[in-house]
């Protein structure tokens, strides 16, 4: 607990021991410290003071930049052509400026999550005071702000202690921005730790929302058995007026669930989420329903369902607001970061808001108090339901057939896919009546609409494809496990022995956005893969979604499928984007947890802990958005890789390691203080996968770390070497740089492997306590 | 895969979580529905074996009825040089990650409970009959124990024959069980240690004796010699006991030894049947933890499924959490639920009579290895839920430790360091006491002030 500006002015004060008089005392800061860990080297750390050991990881893992544009036209002394070594006006050539625009891009990542945090821990504490105590998880949890507690040494127990960490990010996010100004750093590596430091920062961000969120709104906490709760548009009771709410700030949509519930009319009307938002919702109120990722935003609004849209932050379509014209829809804006350009009417009575909305004379207004926002929404979703009769401006099946006559197949909505799909091709199909191509476009398309506003014909393509999957669309209603927040200590203590006997492979984390090369379908069958093979498997946001959008052969979604608890075969949903704080907090966990490891400005030891010991492995296959980028980032700087899908190509840098140069693999037995080689263990830190196939063997090959025990190892490489048997149609051909001992060698693949084993002149190594810091060396003590 | 070429099915650890649905049955072999069912393992003399034979006594997979449940018995039969009785126990183990690695088969359960199942798919690529069964078998029991020199595999199906197998087996697994609890650490030579765990625990060094299971639970002398006897070089090793230092505390020469060496210098000394001053280090994922209550003079254990707070008010995530990561920390133990099945529990503080408190879920597992007086008479979580109240059961019931306390009363201190103090003396210099302090005009500024609670008057014992 932590009080902060105390001013005590006493003019005369008598007692037996002593007269005191106008005594003024001024205290900053009371800090009621009962956080016995011992403070590490690095609390609160500068943007320097972990450089050393991002250069470690950078010059393990070196980037490789992939100029998704050749020019930098960020000042006026440009456009600068950066091509074939030519350096801009201000000196930077194209690796530097690709490093700069990685880190301009996490560090909008990082300000978008904590200032996310920030408006929640300022509603938070105005709505129940600063000393409201944090519960992430009871009894269960020791450690309730893992990332917190690393980075800044804080030990935050109230909504009010959050306030001094979200400082810290605060400036560091400025720093580091700063530090992209034109004329400012100059080197890659710099540019590389810079974006480290900022993605670090965004997992601290990220991890204060949620834990805020937690314990005011009281989520499910830490449980493996959190509700399942409705998923898809065919959830959605279409009889009932519909108020859907888009973004990731669950603020205004909890204004809307309180006030219907107040006013006993949450049974009559349906609470819809898209983007993370949803997530929390849901968290919040189990009947909420998910409608989707962002993807799902034109279609909803275009078949007219929503009666009424309410838009906070982040992953917001910015022409929302002319859609939901189009079918009269009222909008609510919600949020300071995206006002759209209403009028301000946070400040006008209730019902004259109401009135413009209901009659139309405003399309949309602008409300900054998320109780206001509740009271206009469910007011104007009642009245606007019957009047709207469901306006919608999809085509009837006679309209695509003749919208579609009118294409000349020039081919452009294909060029400007970002998938590529075959959308001429589906058109010219469509203008014959056989509409099934743009159905089976319906189920891949990601709905970012650009195939529209490139047709020079004006064809309303999405809507096309919208209309013809109707029967698709009206079926999606699937289950998504509502967001369970943190792991506890329990479930990490319990998967201790089944990793080190090899029972668990590894642990997968599926995390954020949509933009899928081949739909959403992907990310269900590589959760499924893993889990099925008893991997742990972390979903979050919109990859949540993805996974709980499909079922097997009996009918079942992933979240029926499979347990919701950190365990073997383990599928669990922590929660919307600012959840994915748990999955690096557990990781963090594990150090302390089993290693006794002190977490408190310890970064660095943590980090070198995770890296060469936890076998987690992060994926964002559809990710698209900067704070896909952060997080990410934070990541790298843990030590723990990650791998995208390919338009993570776009974000313009990988971290490579090089498994064909060996001295890239030696780590420090920290037993002996030895060099040992280790072998590509990870590889990458962060690579861009092309198709699914390659996708999955590439996670089963990235789960191995140096520390694994024999049985861990074996039971990897079994699952490593299947998967690559199974997808790749061949052995893979560096199964000899994973065995260190002879009981490397999964049983049932001995002779084979014995061969590979001899062709490649192997030698057998040891498995030492691996570390990259000489300062964990330890000594013999006498 | 070259080493299962002739197999119809593939073999692998990768289908291991494999579970096979009752639509997807071809037959059920034992399970809920079928009385009589067993496995075993007996160690036999080199000359008594046929090596590489599978015998199949009664109907063939190929012969049963779909979607049927019948009984089955397998006994393994092995020789070698380096085998004896005691590891006939590993060896039957290791047939439920053997039978599981089968496409579409299933394995479940153990011994006199097996329940096993294989899939429709399987059976109609080829997987018609036990000998296939048994060839898997046979090769990986021969690949990965190589001190099996001959094996031979016999699968009865034939329900008359089963009936006297059946009593047979049941009696040979209680005369090994009885036999492994009747097993001393003063009888042996050698224990093992197993370092595992040090992949995530770099100090931590388990001692896995006859009288004390690996903190896992998962690993028995027995399986300690076995694997050890497999890969010498391996995690888990043998330590040659070598003298007996301390026998009432489980002090042992070749232990402290391996601890000194293993921990790197962190641990020199352990004592294997108390909690105090030299306990056996803890990991992180022992099944239950130990801790020491003062307030009583006795042990409260609890583990790690359990929800909510124990008796001292701390749950199990902060209990563990004073013991693990391979330290010796006085009055704190990680341990196995099956270290409380062993006359060695604790031996040095009392046993049994010196546990006061323990949840329900534990005392109906190990009830039968306490000695019968003290059963009643250690709480539950629903007889005491604080400190008070564990004291008045403990009195009502007239524990052992009751006793005690009449003459430690005197001695021990009682623990008041609950309530932090806002200031201490020393940093608020105007109450000290015997000066008269005037102020006058006086302004004081702090840009911070920390308060921490003075952690040197807890107390531990």
């Amino acid at each position: 607990m932590t009080a902060k500006n105390i001013h005590i002015k006493i003019d005369e004060l008598k007692t037996n021991s002593g007269l005191v008089k106008n005594l003024e005392l001024s205290i900053g800061k009371v800090v009621n410290e009962n956080y016995n860990e011992p403070m590490g080297p690095t609390p609160m750390p500068s943007v320097t003071a972990l450089r050393n050991w991002d250069l470690i990881l950078l010059n393990k893992y070196q980037s490789f930049y992939i100029p998704d544009c050749d020019l930098c036209c960020l000042c006026t002394f440009g456009k600068c052509d950066l091509t074939a070594g030519k350096r801009g006006a201000c000196g930077l050539d194209i690796a530097a400026q690709s490093a700069r625009i990685v880190t301009i891009a996490c560090s909008i990542g990082a300000a978008c999550h904590s200032a996310h945090s920030r408006h929640l821990v300022h509603h938070l504490i105005e709505k129940y005071g600063r000393r409201y105590p944090l519960d992430v998880g009871g009894l269960n949890i020791k450690v309730e702000a893992p990332i917190t507690r690393l980075v800044t040494g804080i030990k935050p127990e109230t909504l009010g202690d959050l306030d001094d960490v979200l400082a810290y990010v605060e400036e560091q996010i400025t720093q580091i921005l700063a530090s992209t100004h034109t004329g400012q750093e100059a080197n890659t590596l710099d540019f590389g730790s810079k974006a480290f430091h900022v993605g670090m920062c965004d997992h601290i961000g990220m991890e204060v929302g949620d834990i805020a969120q937690i314990s005011a709104f009281n989520y499910p906490k830490a449980d493996p058995d959190a509700p399942l709760v409705k998923l898809g548009i065919g959830s959605v009771d279409r009889t009932k007026p519909v108020i859907m709410c888009i973004g990731h700030n669950v603020v205004p949509s909890i204004g809307i669930i309180d006030y219907a519930k107040e006013q006993k009319v949450d049974d009559n009307l349906e609470v819809v989420g898209l983007c993370c938002t949803a997530h929390d919702i849901t968290r919040y109120y189990s009947r909420g329903r998910i409608v989707g990722p962002i993807s799902w935003e034109l279609r909803f609004i275009r078949a007219g369902l929503a009666d009424v849209v309410v838009l906070d932050e982040q992953c917001v379509r910015t022409d929302v607001a002319d859609e939901a014209a189009k079918v009269n829809s009222p909008v609510i804006a919600a949020s300071e970061k995206n006002c759209v350009g209403f009028k301000n009417r946070t400040n006008d009575p209730t019902d004259a808001i109401v009135d413009d909305l209901v009659s139309g004379r405003v399309s949309g207004v602008l409300i900054l108090n998320p109780d206001k926002v509740g009271e206009v929404a469910v007011r104007v979703a009642m009245k606007v339901a019957p009047m709207r009769k469901r306006k919608n401006v999809l085509p009837t099946e006679e309209e695509i057939v003749a919208s579609a006559k009118t294409c000349t197949q020039c081919n452009q909505c294909q060029r400007n896919c970002p998938q590529d799909y075959a959308v001429p091709a589906a058109l010219k199909a469509a203008a014959t009546g056989d509409l099934s191509k743009l159905i089976d476009l319906y189920e891949v398309c990601i709905g970012c609409g650009r195939c529209e506003q490139a047709c020079p014909k004006n064809i309303v393509i999405h809507s096309l494809i919208v209309k013809a999957g109707e029967k698709a669309m009206y079926a999606e209603d699937n289950l998504c496990r509502s967001g369970r927040g943190a792991v506890s200590d329990v479930e990490i203590r319990s998967v201790g022995g089944p990793i080190v006997l090899g029972e668990i492979p590894g642990i997968i984390a599926l995390v954020g956005c949509s933009n899928y090369p081949k739909g959403g379908k992907d990310v269900y069958d590589i959760v499924r893969e893993f889990a099925s093979r008893r991997y742990i498997v972390a979903v979050s946001g919109c990859a949540a979604m993805a996974a709980g959008s499909y079922r097997n052969s009996e009918g079942k979604t992933i979240y029926e499928e499979f347990p919701g608890g950190f365990e073997a075969g383990g599928v669990l949903n922590v929660g919307s984007c600012v959840a994915n704080s748990h999955i690096a907090g557990a990781a963090i966990k594990v150090a302390n947890i089993f290693a006794k490891r002190n977490l408190r400005g310890n970064y660095e030891e943590i980090a070198d802990y995770i890296h060469n010991r936890l076998g987690a492995v992060g994926l964002a296959w559809g990710a698209y958005s900067q704070k896909a980028a952060a997080i990410a980032a934070g990541f790298w700087r843990l030590g723990v890789p990650v791998v995208v899908g390919p338009h993570g190509s776009k974000y313009r840098n990988v971290l490579l390691g090089r498994k064909d140069n060996p001295e890239n693999w030696n780590v420090i037995d920290a037993r002996t203080g030895d060099i040992v080689n280790v072998g590509p263990t990870p590889e990458h830190l962060f690579s861009v996968m092309e198709t699914k196939e390659e996708c999955i063997v590439k996670i089963s090959k990235l789960v191995m770390r140096p520390n694994d025990t024999w049985k861990g190892r074996a039971g990897k490489l079994s699952h490593y070497i299947d998967l690559h048997k199974r997808y790749m149609g061949v052995m893979p051909d560096d199964i000899h740089l994973f065995i260190r001992t002879p009981a490397d060698i999964p049983i049932t693949m001995k002779d084979e492997i014995q061969k590979i084993l001899e062709e490649n002149n192997w030698k057998e190594t040891t498995i030492p306590d691996p570390t990259l810091l000489p300062r964990m060396v330890r000594k013999m003590k006498e | 895969m070259s080493m299962f070429k002739d197999i119809p099915v593939e073999v692998g650890v990768i289908f291991e979580g494999e579970r096979i649905r009752r639509n997807d049955l071809q037959v059920e072999l034992g399970g809920p529905t079928v009385d009589k069912k067993f496995e075993i393992a007996k160690v036999k003399s080199m000359d008594q074996i046929e090596d590489g034979k599978v015998f199949v006594a009664g109907p063939d997979l190929k012969d049963l009825k779909e979607g049927g449940a019948y009984p089955l018995g397998i006994l393994i039969e092995a020789a070698g040089a380096q085998l004896d009785a005691g590891l006939e126990g590993v060896i039957e183990r290791r047939l439920h990650g053997y039978l599981n690695y089968i496409e579409g088969f299933m394995h479940l359960n153990q011994r006199y409970d097996i329940w096993m199942r294989l899939g429709k798919k399987s059976f109609q690529k080829g997987l018609n009959s036990f000998e296939i069964i048994g060839k898997v078998l046979y090769r990986l029991f021969k690949n990965e124990l190589p001190i099996i020199e001959k094996l031979q595999i016999t699968f009865i199906t034939d329900a008359s024959k089963i009936d006297s197998l059946y009593a047979d087996a049941l009696a040979s697994y209680e005369a090994r069980d009885a036999k492994a609890r009747g097993l001393k650490d003063s009888e042996v030579d050698t224990f093992y240690g197993c370092v595992l765990c040090q992949s995530f625990a770099p100090s931590h060094v388990c001692v896995i004796t006859p009288q004390r299971y690996s903190n896992c639970g998962a690993i028995s002398w027995f399986d300690g010699k076995a694997s050890a006897s497999i890969d010498p070089k391996g995690p888990i090793f043998a330590i040659p006991r070598g003298d007996i230092l301390n026998e009432e505390k489980g002090e042992f020469s070749g232990i402290n030894e391996v601890a000194k060496k293993r921990s790197m210098g962190e641990v020199t000394k352990v004592w294997l049947y108390t909690a105090f001053d030299h306990p056996h280090t803890s990991c992180g994922c022992f099944e239950a933890v130990t801790f020491y209550i003062p307030e009583v003079d006795g042990f409260g254990i609890v583990q790690r499924n359990f929800k909510g707070a124990t008796v001292n008010g701390l749950p199990f995530s902060t209990l563990a959490d004073s013991t693990a990561g391979g330290r010796q920390i006085d009055g704190f133990h990680g341990m196995s639920l099956e270290y409380m099945r062993s006359s060695k529990f604790f031996a040095a503080d009392g046993g049994w009579n010196r546990v006061v408190w323990v949840p329900k879920e534990v005392k109906e597992k190990v009830k039968d290895f306490m000695p019968n007086d003290i059963v009643d008479k250690i709480a539950t979580e629903d007889d005491a839920k604080s400190i008070d109240d564990l004291k008045a059961f403990l009195k009502d019931k007239n524990h052992p430790i009751v006793a005690k306390w009449v003459v430690e009363e005197a001695v021990v201190p009682t623990a008041e360091d609950e309530i932090a103090p806002v200031m201490t003396a020393s940093t608020l210099p105007i109450s000290a006491g015997g000066f008269r302090i005037i102020l006058t005009d006086a302004k004081i500024y702090a840009s911070k002030v920390v308060i921490k609670k003075d952690e040197s008057k807890a107390e531990k014992r």
